[in-house]
């Protein structure tokens, strides 16, 4: 693991008018990755990015920037620049000058600030772009100067509030590609924030998913994908089935009155959990074949596969996502492996969740 | 509807005929006749070679641009500190509430403070300095112009400075401006339209302030203002005060074009039609 | 720190000459001794004799008599004049328009007033009340029309074909959908005009004759004369008056503010319910 590059230690934001945005929000940063804060509107994200540019002071806890603590350093002299939520583009500069900025601020040779804004407009696909006004511009291109306004400068974090929000779904696509390409290729830590899952899961190689202030949950987005802390994490990232249930002992839950074999060990006997399944994990058999038995609701054709609603006897709704539709008969059965079932416990903090998943994945 | 609407805006049409169009046409001919009411080109010329008027032109252009200077020079920095305060509705209304006060009160009051044997004057013998000739001074007509113009100009700065989206003072800081650059490279050029309007509602009147030339500047500060007022109230030559007047006007076209910002204008438009 | 310091006592001072000929005025008003220099104690008499000046009564009242009726006329004339000027169809005819209207508002007093003087002299209208309050009327109508323009453009096409497709008639569209949406700039447009009035003098000082004045005129002859304290009393009795309008004005616009606050918030509310 190399030295981390941002670490924010027990940060408390509360504002002026008292409302408490941030509450004891630790998080590490390491150099050259791509992270991203994933979470509904209003749940504090752009609270944390401003708090690492500098713009506002946290209420309590330390902020530090490879191992300095920094959170007295004006946003003038941190090495982090900023691509703005609704880009910020100074309206009286052109495209260039817009670039040239900070180039200009640092009092560097004419021809070094010429050759590196021409440098970064070319990374993003802008060359020839240089004189236009930044009102002429499309707002795909308004958020391309705005990255390279922030990477001539050569920080060694980026951070991006929602750069893509404002933009339609196929340029939004194309933009994540671009992204991840120039992270990977400028070694730059991104930190990237954005209430879509789906952009979230593609793009990083690890996610914050923060709510109401909190961070919930940090990981890969696999383990956030497969192995979700609390109700609120199951539900904000993809698609899943969430049920009641009950601990009988190590490996044994029990929910819609039926005991199954799981993956998940460590909780008290016959404590009270929640058990997601996700659509995609269930498979789609004969009633006598299956674990379960469901009645088909509804079935609807989503491109790449069919999305199925189906009712158990105690009225449960199943999402279940199949390539091949139902035909024939209404009651359907559905299986699915031991480790398809996920048990989350209530109430259990990020890091008693991965002690407990640590320990019961070694044997 | 179209003929009702036609009919209810007839009042608004001859206002812009009786009081718009009429005033103007009328001031030009007056300009263009002499005492017997004859045709002339007499006055313009008596205002092209006289170096009484000419002087008194460019004094009166002079003192205007030492007023909106002046005024710019104090209200720029209290507009920007006005948009930093809380409850800024409060002080805004403390600003604009000397404007409702009586301009003549105003003047006034300066009559007062500024007399021989007034409270300023009191002051300055106190701090040993000895009592000054204050009033009827070209100084104090600039001090007391100069404070009557104030929230004239304080007014449209303070509103561009809050129009002014606060992320790009974030932006400007975050690519490493200092304070006093950030203000330099992107406060004062987004609030120069402020700026614009400020000097337009302040040099104009400030062209015309014939009765602060009267109360306060003595008869020593002739401004355009005074002279029309001169050659329609007291001499009756209405020729060559409209001449003036014409000339005002003219300066008048002049200050608006300089300060009318195209570029600004073009994007406003632009919005409009996006929204 | 310091800087916060430095930008609080700059606007303190600001405010502090701002306000210091308004109450060095107001102080005076109550000097037992003659003159604005010497305080040598507390009276009413300036006051006493302010309220038993009879000349001085009935300028009071003329001048708010015109500033009652311009104003009024103004906003009547004004406002169809936004309307008309909205309905315009071509951008041409409405920017042509809005240049006319704005003469008069970029305008010197001095040029309104002598050429509004000529206007009385070539059509034979004596000066007077009646040419005062021409005046007052000519020159309050742009800012009416500036006042209220804004509003009409709101007004969204879609509310008028609404009204229409439930039945309105052109005239119940006007009274009951245009007008209550306008009516805060049409108040904002009344109350400009009427402080236009009370404060103008050099367009009145131009205009008015046969004996006829209003308090501005008086003012400044009576201060071309020197001190009177009287005036003083006035003055102390003006700027209570202000601040009386000045917190009205507030209020008003508070309230319209809120209210329009409270109407934006139940149409959010009703979206995102559908
Ligand atoms: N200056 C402020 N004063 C008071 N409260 C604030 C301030 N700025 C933000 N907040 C509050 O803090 C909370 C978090 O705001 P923040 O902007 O960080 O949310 P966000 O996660 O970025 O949301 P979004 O996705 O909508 O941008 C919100 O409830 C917001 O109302
Ligand atoms: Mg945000």
């Amino acid at each position: 693991m190399a030295a981390p590059i941002i670490e924010l230690q027990g940060i408390t934001k509360t504002y002026d008018d008292g409302f408490t945005a941030l509450s004891n929000i630790n998080m590490t940063i390491e150099p050259g990755k791509f992270y991203s804060l994933l979470g509904p509107s209003g749940s504090g994200k752009t609270t944390i990015l401003r708090l690492i540019a500098g713009f506002t002071n946290a209420s309590s806890g330390a902020i530090l920037f490879e191992g300095q603590k920094i959170n007295d350093l004006p946003a003038n002299q941190r090495k982090v620049n900023t691509v703005f939520q609704n880009y910020a583009l100074f309206p009286h500069l052109d495209v260039f000058e817009n670039v040239a900025f900070g180039l200009n601020l640092q009092k560097r040779p004419k021809a070094e600030i010429k050759k590196r804004v021409l440098d970064a407009l070319k990374l993003v696909q802008l060359p020839g772009y240089a004189n236009r006004e930044i009102s002429e511009l499309s707002g795909g291109q308004q958020q391309r100067v705005a990255i390279a306004r922030a990477i001539v400068n050569e920080p060694k974090v980026l951070l991006l509030d929602e750069p893509l929000s404002a933009l339609d779904m196929k340029l939004r696509q194309d933009m994540q590609y671009e992204l991840r390409e120039l992270q990977q290729r400028l070694k730059i830590t991104f930190i990237f924030v954005t209430h879509d899952q789906e952009e979230a899961l593609a793009m990083s190689d690890e996610i914050f998913v923060v709510n109401d202030g909190k961070i919930l949950q940090s990981g890969t987005p696999v383990d956030i994908y497969d192995e979700p802390i609390n109700h609120f994490v199951a539900n904000f990232i993809g698609e899943s089935n969430i049920l009641p249930g009950e601990m009988l002992a190590d490996y044994q839950v029990e929910f819609v009155g039926k005991t199954f074999e799981c993956a998940d060990a460590g909780m008290k006997p016959n404590e009270k959990v929640e058990v997601v399944l996700r659509p995609e994990d269930l498979d789609v058999t004969t009633a006598e074949q299956g674990k379960l038995v469901v009645t088909v609701d509804t079935q609807l054709f989503r491109g790449d596969h069919f999305e199925i609603i189906g009712i158990d006897d105690d009225g449960n709704e199943w999402l279940i996502h199949s390539t091949n539709p139902v035909r024939g008969g209404k009651h359907i059965g559905l299986t699915f492996e031991p480790e398809d079932i996920h048990v989350m416990r209530f109430g259990e903090k990020e890091a008693d969740f991965d002690a407990r998943l640590e320990q019961y994945e070694e044997d | 509807m179209k003929q009702s609407k036609r009919f209810f805006m007839i009042p608004y049409f001859i206002w812009i005929g009786l009081f718009v169009i009429a005033p103007l046409v009328l001031i030009l001919y007056q300009s263009l006749t002499n005492t017997q009411h004859q045709f002339t080109l007499q006055n313009y010329a008596t205002y092209g070679t006289s170096t009484t008027y000419l002087h008194m032109s460019l004094n009166s252009l002079w003192y205007a641009f030492l007023i909106t200077a002046i005024t710019l020079l104090i209200s720029y920095p209290a507009a920007y500190f006005l948009s930093k305060l809380k409850h800024q509705q409060l002080w805004l209304l403390l600003i604009i509430l000397p404007t409702w006060i009586n301009l003549l009160l105003k003047a006034y009051a300066f009559i007062g403070l500024l007399s021989r044997t007034g409270s300023v004057n009191q002051f300055l013998t106190f701090v040993g300095i000895g009592p000054q000739q204050l009033l009827f001074s070209d100084a104090s007509f600039l001090l007391v112009a100069t404070y009557i113009e104030i929230p004239f100009m304080i007014l449209p700065i303070y509103n561009a400075i809050v129009e002014l989206n606060p992320a790009l003072i974030n932006a400007s800081r975050d690519l490493g401006a200092t304070n006093w650059q950030t203000f330099r490279r992107v406060i004062f050029p987004l609030t120069i339209s402020g700026v614009k309007a400020g000097v337009q509602a302040v040099f104009i009147p400030s062209l015309s302030l014939f009765m602060l030339t009267r109360l306060i500047g003595g008869n020593r500060v002739i401004t355009l203002g005074t002279a029309i007022e001169e050659h329609f109230m007291t001499t009756m030559n209405w020729g060559m005060g409209s001449t003036i007047g014409v000339v005002l006007i003219v300066m008048m076209f002049i200050i608006m074009a300089l300060t009318n910002d195209r570029r600004k204008k073009r994007r406003e438009v632009n919005d409009d039609e996006e929204n | 720190m310091k800087k916060i310091k430095f930008s609080s006592v700059y606007l303190v001072l600001v405010f502090i000459i701002l306000y210091i000929p308004i109450f060095y005025l107001i102080f005076y008003s109550f000097n037992q001794g003659g003159n604005m220099n010497h305080f040598t104690g507390f009276t009413w008499a300036h006051y006493q004799e302010l309220f038993s000046d009879k000349r001085m009564l009935v300028i009071v009242l003329d001048t708010f008599l015109i500033a009652i009726l311009s104003s009024l006329f103004a906003t009547i004339i004004g406002t169809f004049g936004a309307l008309g000027i909205a309905g315009r169809k071509s951008q041409r005819t409405k920017s042509a328009l809005l240049t006319l209207n704005n003469v008069l508002m970029v305008s010197p007093d001095v040029i309104i007033g002598a050429s509004f003087l000529i206007l009385f002299s070539a059509l034979g209208i004596g000066l007077g009340f009646g040419s005062v309050l021409l005046s007052h009327i000519a020159f309050s109508i742009p800012i009416v029309v500036l006042l209220v323009l804004p509003k009409v453009n709101e007004l969204d096409p879609a509310l008028l074909n609404a009204a229409q497709d439930l039945g309105a008639t052109n005239w119940q569209t006007f009274s009951r959908v245009i007008v209550p949406y306008i009516t805060p700039g049409i108040f904002s447009g009344f109350f400009m005009a009427f402080t236009y009035s009370l404060d103008d003098f050099a367009v009145t000082f131009f205009v008015t004759g046969n004996g006829f004045t209003t308090l501005s005129v008086e003012i400044y002859s009576r201060a071309r004369q020197g001190i009177s304290l009287e005036i003083n009393a006035l003055s102390a009795v003006m700027f209570l008056f202000s601040l009386l309008l000045v917190v009205g004005y507030y209020f008003v616009n508070r309230y319209s503010h809120s209210r329009r606050q409270k109407q934006r918030r139940h149409a959010k509310s009703e979206v995102t319910l559908s």
